[in-house]
């Protein structure tokens, strides 16, 4: 988005009031019933709901909503490769991963910053080994999602959507990427974490000797047809056994959204032939 | 990092050695390359190191500098990261060529060193919300010969090492306002610990097997990598996949028990080496610098 | 796992020299005396008699011809060189080599031996079917034939013991450690095969069988190399590395010698810089005692 000249720029040192408050939260994350705040079970997901189509104009669209979580991507292309040096037998991607400017707790500046950059490869990486690149000699797909609202796990439902976006377009494509989080904190290993649970922290500091000190963060994208693992990102603290279970919970919860994901495309394609 | 040109003939000849475990240098699939590092080559930072591993050349230098606390963690210093791909290092590497790259590596080596566990921060803290240690962490590719990554996790972790921040008291002055007052004494300065620092281990995999530090070649041949910063005690600080290949499960569960294997023994062969090149400081030190 | 202190590395250009040098660097005088023929390297004065060197490196005197050989240089051919290239394009006639030369060097399809060795007019379906032989990447071992005046080289394969080259590996080294040879192609006693290229690039292979396997290249042998030999050929890579790393002319004879006074070690040890270096020294003192 071009700067906008006539607009009085923000001073740099503002900060959301959040961060003067001394309001902690009251609840536990996860209470004695081992229900979490949104009463949900530690391995449950939060429910899903896709739709593909919802961009008229793009070639492909799609649009995930997991409770406070909102993403939509949309696929243009494949369009001629103008420069010359760039032609390759095998098809270009590019993606492009934005945070709508409200969407997060702190206001995100409107232009791609060093973090939205970085998710913009990893997305790339989790997305390219599903697609079939030697269909599209010498031409580009350009996959664009942003962000609307981040309740959490904003990247796994990125990485849904922009596949499923993808599959929408009409691409030849091995199998869907499915993406899923997990927020481990000391003993306990939530899946599809909120954005409390993802900024937890050890509340007070004489707690670190407590078993709150395995604190980490994974997200995982699979192509659950082929059993194919294409991105794995993981921040935090794990020993080796916590991050093998880790990766096996996160696979798990996966192939469970599989169905939803066949069915949505399922009912995209039969709302095209009816019209 | 640039693509180079294999024949068929000759990426076969590599798969089939890793598969043997004899790799065209005669290595194992768990080895490195040999590795020479050096610390305090720039008397103007507070710390800082360069390391040769192999064809790749990496020069770090740590800046202390007081700045605001960010404000999740208004008792903590912080550090930043900032990757410098010069064009000395290839020619692709002009102009935006290599900001991918820097890009890519700097926010693995902020996961990896994001964990309260690596690095105490809260001791650079100064003052709650207002005052702490910005410690700026800057890393400067001067040749690329493969395995950037984990040439850049050692040079990173040997120059916070060897960093020496002054000390700073805070007192009340007759106006009741704080007052920092740093000491006049050079050598009266801490030391960060890094006992607990990672290193990153990057596992490329070829054909059915994984190879650790793998050279230019080999990562031609290679579809997918694992990158994992790892600890002395064998703890996971961040990983990621990169490349245009997926994984089997299966392979990546094997993949982090290398990359445990492999940390665990780089970190421990590091801490022996910069206890010994700290022992040497004060004595008649030759500084090597980058004369070969 | 090897980390060494900068602090304790041994100097690596410690080795002696041979004999007395004549080094000069770029502008110094080499003569004041007329009467010498200029050669590469050098140029005249304006306005006075003094020849004086234009690249860092040793002064060539042969009778009256004088030339400056630089050390680190890109490979200046020469009509009847060995060399060994890889392909980087494929144009319409012909191929274009990478030789770490200044220019690409450049392969006509008519300087090839079509499969089988035949001889005949190249047609059209021959030139459709150029990169069924040679692709981007192929490596191949070729002789010089003609230099353009850009300096540029012009390569053939007209013989079975050139062509695309199978599995084995490569490495670059100066290409003023080759000198011209009888042969260039050695079957090493040790088990591997060895080629050494003028232009610096090293080929090494499993032991090439003189009658069978020298086909020019077409038939490509792509089943995995005996665990043994792959040793060999990376026992050879090392020792060859630790050489070139010290400026020792790279001969068979020498190679031959690094190789023996490499079995105390392990193949992964000889990357270290002090075993290195003392498999050259070693190596240099034996060609000195063999001379």
């Amino acid at each position: 988005m071009p700067v906008d000249n006539r607009r009085l720029w923000t001073p740099e040192e503002t900060i959301p009031p959040e961060f003067i408050t001394k309001y902690r939260p009251t609840t536990e994350l996860v209470n004695q019933n081992g229900k979490r705040r949104d009463g949900r079970e530690a391995n449950q997901h939060r429910p899903t709901y896709l739709k593909a189509g919802a961009i008229s104009q793009a070639k492909g669209s799609a649009y995930i909503e997991m409770a406070d979580t909102k993403v939509i991507a949309a696929v243009y292309g494949p369009r001629e490769v103008m420069k010359r040096e760039d032609f390759t037998m095998s098809g270009q991607v590019k993606c492009v991963f934005k945070f709508a400017t409200f969407s997060c707790k702190t206001r995100q500046k409107h232009i791609e910053d060093d973090r939205e950059k970085e998710l913009s490869m990893t997305i790339l990486e989790a997305l390219k080994p599903a697609i079939r690149l030697d269909k599209f000699p010498k031409a580009r797909l350009e996959i664009f999602i942003t962000v609307l609202q981040d309740g959490g796990s904003a990247l796994a439902a990125a990485i849904t959507c922009g596949s499923v976006a993808v599959a929408d377009a009409g691409m030849e494509m091995y199998d869907v990427v499915i993406g899923c989080s997990l927020r481990q904190i000391g003993e306990r290993s939530l899946i599809d974490p909120t954005t409390d649970e993802e900024s937890h922290r050890s509340l007070s500091q004489s707690d670190e000797k407590s078993n709150e000190t395995s604190q980490a963060m994974m997200t995982v994208a699979l192509m659950p047809s082929i059993n194919q693992v294409s991105s794995i990102i993981q921040k935090g603290e794990l020993s080796i056994d916590g991050a093998k279970q880790a990766l096996k919970q996160c696979l798990d919860t996966a192939r469970k959204l599989h169905p939803v994901i066949k069915q949505c495309l399922n009912k995209a394609v039969e709302a095209k032939l009816k019209r | 990092m640039a693509e180079i040109l294999m024949s068929e003939a000759e990426r076969t000849f590599i798969l089939h050695g890793i598969q043997d475990n004899v790799r065209s240098d005669g290595r194992g699939c768990e080895d490195y390359r040999p590795i020479e590092l050096e610390t305090e080559v720039v008397s103007n930072a507070n710390g800082s190191a360069r390391v040769r591993l192999a064809n790749s050349d990496v020069l770090v230098g740590v800046k202390g500098e007081l700045g605001k606390p960010s404000l999740d963690t208004p008792e903590h210093g912080r550090l930043e990261f900032f990757v410098d791909c010069s064009a000395n290092a290839t020619p692709d590497f002009e102009g935006r060529g290599g900001e991918d790259l820097a890009l890519e590596i700097s926010s693995m080596l902020a996961r990896a060193y994001d964990c309260p566990s690596c690095l105490d921060t809260q001791a650079l803290g100064i003052i709650k919300r207002e005052q702490c240690w910005v410690l700026y962490v800057d890393i400067l590719i001067l040749e690329c010969g493969g395995n950037l990554f984990d040439a850049v996790a050692i040079a990173v972790k040997a120059a916070l090492g060897n960093t020496k921040l002054p000390v700073i008291t805070v007192r009340k002055d007759e106006n009741d306002e704080t007052e920092l007052e740093i000491s006049d004494d050079p050598y009266d300065c801490e030391r960060i610990k890094i006992l607990n620092a990672p290193c990153i281990v990057t596992l490329s995999k070829v054909g059915n097997q994984h190879i650790v530090d793998a050279s230019l070649q080999e990562e031609s041949c290679c579809l997918s990598r694992l990158m994992v910063a790892v600890t002395e005690n064998g703890t996971i600080t961040a990983s990621k996949t990169s490349g245009s290949g997926s994984l089997n499960p299966e392979s990546i569960i094997d993949m982090l028990e290398s990359g445990k294997r492999a940390g665990t023994l780089l970190n421990k062969t590091l801490h022996a080496k910069l206890l010994e090149e700290e022992v040497k400081v004060g004595t008649k030190k030759k500084t090597m610098g980058f004369l070969t | 796992m090897d980390i060494k202190l900068a602090s304790s590395r041994v100097l690596r250009d410690s080795l002696e020299p041979v004999g007395p040098l004549h080094l000069v660097s770029p502008g110094d005088v080499i003569t004041s005396e007329s009467g010498f023929m200029r050669g590469h390297g050098t140029f005249m004065e304006e306005g006075g008699g003094n020849l004086k060197a234009s690249v860092a490196g040793m002064v060539d005197r042969v009778n009256k011809l004088i030339s400056v050989k630089p050390l680190k240089t890109r490979y200046n051919g020469e009509v009847g060189d060995v060399i060994i290239g890889r392909i980087v394009e494929v144009q319409q006639r012909r191929w274009k080599v990478d030789t770490y030369s200044r220019l690409n060097s450049i392969l006509m399809l008519s300087s090839v031996n079509l499969p089988g060795g035949e001889l005949r007019r190249k047609t059209e379906e021959d030139e459709r079917m150029m990169r069924d032989y040679l692709s981007e990447g192929d490596i191949i071992s070729a002789e010089v034939q003609n230099v353009f005046s850009d300096g540029s080289l012009s390569l053939h394969t007209r013989s079975l013991k050139y062509g695309k080259l199978g599995q084995g590996t490569l490495v670059q080294v100066s290409p003023s450690l080759v000198k011209r040879r009888k042969t260039h192609f050695h079957n090493l006693p040790c088990g591997a095969s060895l080629i050494l290229g003028n232009n610096g690039y090293i080929w090494i292979c499993p032991t090439i069988n003189e009658d069978t396997d020298q086909t020019g290249g077409f038939v490509q042998n792509l089943e995995p190399v005996a665990g043994g030999d792959r040793e060999v050929i990376a026992r050879l890579r090392n020792c060859i590395t630790a050489l070139a790393n010290h400026g020792i002319v790279l001969f068979d004879t020498v190679i031959l010698y690094a190789y023996e006074a490499s079995q105390k070690y392990s193949v992964k040890e000889l990357l270290q810089s002090d075993i290195m270096k003392e498999i050259a020294s070693l190596s240099r003192q034996r060609m000195e005692q063999e001379l």
